[in-house]
């Protein structure tokens, strides 16, 4: 118990005695936490609009004019027996003239007869399956079929640039973590570095190592602590004043969305304070070999 | 108990006069066992080579050598800040071999350590810096209370217990980080020529105060190239040379006559 205060007490001393250790400290994980933290919520948006955007992938399938009803539900049976398949959507050719009156009032306007066919519109569960659904409808055609479309073209170049974000996000990320890290911990050396003596001190009067290392642990997380919430605070701020401004000029459909504030906010702290902790306890090490 | 000042320049004549003999055979009141010690260096340099030798309680032992004879490798191996080549080492009944990692704090705060460049903490005050040395061990608020200025007193710096470090003199620095070695009492305090970076005079306070500690009971192993002083105390010399035991006398000089 009075071991505990002695740490505490330690650690509040030493964090006034090395101000400038300190602020340093805790600045640089408010710059490291702030990036992340714009990082994770411009990467869960673009993430989450890439998703969308694949989400409109699709295959077709299109009947012959002279398709029977039985044929029709072949191909729904088939269809819904395949596991990659979410939902299966019939367009009657009357449905399909309907939207297109809507889409191009001025294309659908002398149609003298109705020339859409019936269709299937098949909504795979993950986008990337899209082309393999295509083929396993196509191969064989059963009866009745016209003919299996899923925009090839189009569907490769969406799902290319949606994995090529989410491969960038990722790999920005795990840079921007390490990064932050060996800043935070380059730090926490410095000011550990700076004060040897007072360990080497401590170890020669017989301090255990977690005796010098509590208080050393306890400013990391105090300085991780800090800089993190000034951190989420400066988002906070980012998101409140230059986000709407921002967000008037782009296009995006309402299920577009970014990774909640709070959750954003409750990464931030925790990858702080690990990183305060941890890095100081770690950092530590070396000059505990007295 | 008189107080050494720095006036008193004479070495106490008490300590030339020899006192009880102690026991010449290793007993089981040894405080420092040294068992065929060796000490290399990766890749090759031999620090000690084959060290044996006794220290029993209650001694007085100076420990001479020209630098690089294996002084403060001896030292280093006492508070296992490294771990002998070869050899055993037992202080205060305990075996450096076996003992634990995680028990060298225990050993630590048994043997006090008394540096050349006093090792205080610069941003504490003189009474700080000896409370440190009991907080670590987890003694009590009242405890530190009590016994900080006792001992402050013992060394005759009642009245700059809450000097810094930087506004005292070095003899008053050396005081200090004394009284943070005795205390908490431990049986043995190694001294790493304490005496270095003093003048004369100020170093016979120092010596004067280490004799009464000595006095009291702790075994006081001294580290020294202060050669008035060795020939004037005459007590037991340990002469390190190129790693060996050169020379082990009860009551020798700092060369041998």
């Amino acid at each position: 118990m009075s071991r505990t205060r002695m740490i505490v007490s330690e650690a509040f001393r030493s964090l006034g005695a090395n101000l400038s250790t300190t602020i340093a400290a805790t600045m640089t994980v408010l710059i490291g936490m702030f990036l992340l933290g714009m990082l994770v919520a411009l990467g869960s948006w673009v993430v989450s609009w890439s998703d969308q955007v694949k989400r409109e992938l699709m295959v077709k399938v299109y009947f012959e004019p002279d398709r029977t009803e039985q044929q029709i539900n072949a191909v729904r049976t088939r269809l819904e027996s395949d596991e990659r398949v979410c939902s299966v959507e019939f367009i009657s050719a009357a449905e399909a003239l309907e939207r297109m009156r809507q889409r191009y009032p001025e294309l659908t306007e002398n149609l003298s007869a109705n020339p859409l066919p019936d269709s299937f519109e098949v909504q795979p569960c993950d986008a990337d399956d899209t082309a393999a659904i295509a083929a396993g409808v196509e191969r064989p055609p059963p009866p009745g079929v016209d003919k299996v479309n899923y925009g090839e073209r189009t569907a490769d170049r969406i799902l290319h640039v949606a994995r090529v974000i989410q491969i960038v996000f990722l790999v920005a990320v795990v840079v921007l973590l390490a990064a932050s890290t060996l800043l935070i911990a380059n730090t926490i050396r410095l000011s550990i570095f700076s004060r040897r003596r007072e360990i080497e001190v401590m170890k020669l009067v017989g301090a255990t190592n977690w005796f010098v290392r509590g208080p050393f642990m306890l400013e990391g997380l105090l300085c991780g602590l800090i800089g993190a919430v000034a951190a989420v605070l400066l988002l906070l701020l980012g998101k409140e004043l230059a986000l709407p401004a921002i967000l008037g000029r782009i296009e995006a459909g309402a299920g577009v969305q970014a990774l909640s504030f709070m959750w954003n906010a409750v990464i931030l702290i925790v990858v702080s304070l690990v990183i305060g902790a941890v890095g100081s306890g770690l950092t530590l090490r070396r000059f505990l070999q007295v | 108990m008189q107080e050494p000042t720095l006036q008193d320049t004479a070495v106490p004549t008490a300590v030339a006069e020899p006192r009880r003999e102690p026991a010449p055979a290793p007993g089981p009141g040894a405080m420092i066992v040294f068992e065929n010690v060796r000490k290399v260096y990766e890749p090759n340099v031999v620090a000690l080579d084959g060290i044996s030798f006794v220290i029993d309680k209650g001694e007085f032992v100076f420990i001479v050598g020209a630098s690089g004879s294996g002084k403060s490798t001896l030292i280093k191996l006492l508070l296992k800040e490294i771990e002998p080549t070869d050899g055993r080492i037992i202080v205060g009944g305990r075996d450096l071999g076996r003992l634990k990692r995680s028990k060298v704090p225990l050993l630590r705060r048994n043997v006090g350590c008394v540096f050349q460049d006093f090792k205080l903490l610069p941003n504490r005050t003189a009474a700080e810096n000896v409370a440190y040395a009991l907080k670590v061990q987890g003694e009590s608020r009242t405890s530190v209370r009590r016994k900080v200025p006792e001992v402050l007193n013992l060394v005759g710096l009642a009245d700059k217990m809450s000097s810094l470090p930087d506004e005292l003199s070095g003899g008053e620095q050396q005081r200090v980080s004394i009284a943070r070695a005795v205390v908490n009492n431990p049986p043995l305090l190694i001294c790493d020529e304490p005496t270095g970076n003093l003048d004369p005079d100020t170093s016979v306070g120092i010596m004067q105060l280490l004799y009464r500690i000595n006095r009291a009971g702790t075994t006081i192993l001294m580290v020294t190239h202060d050669r008035e002083m060795v020939d004037k105390m005459r007590r037991r010399v340990l002469a390190l040379e190129d790693g060996k035991l050169a020379r082990d006398e009860r009551r020798g000089g700092y060369t041998s006559e």
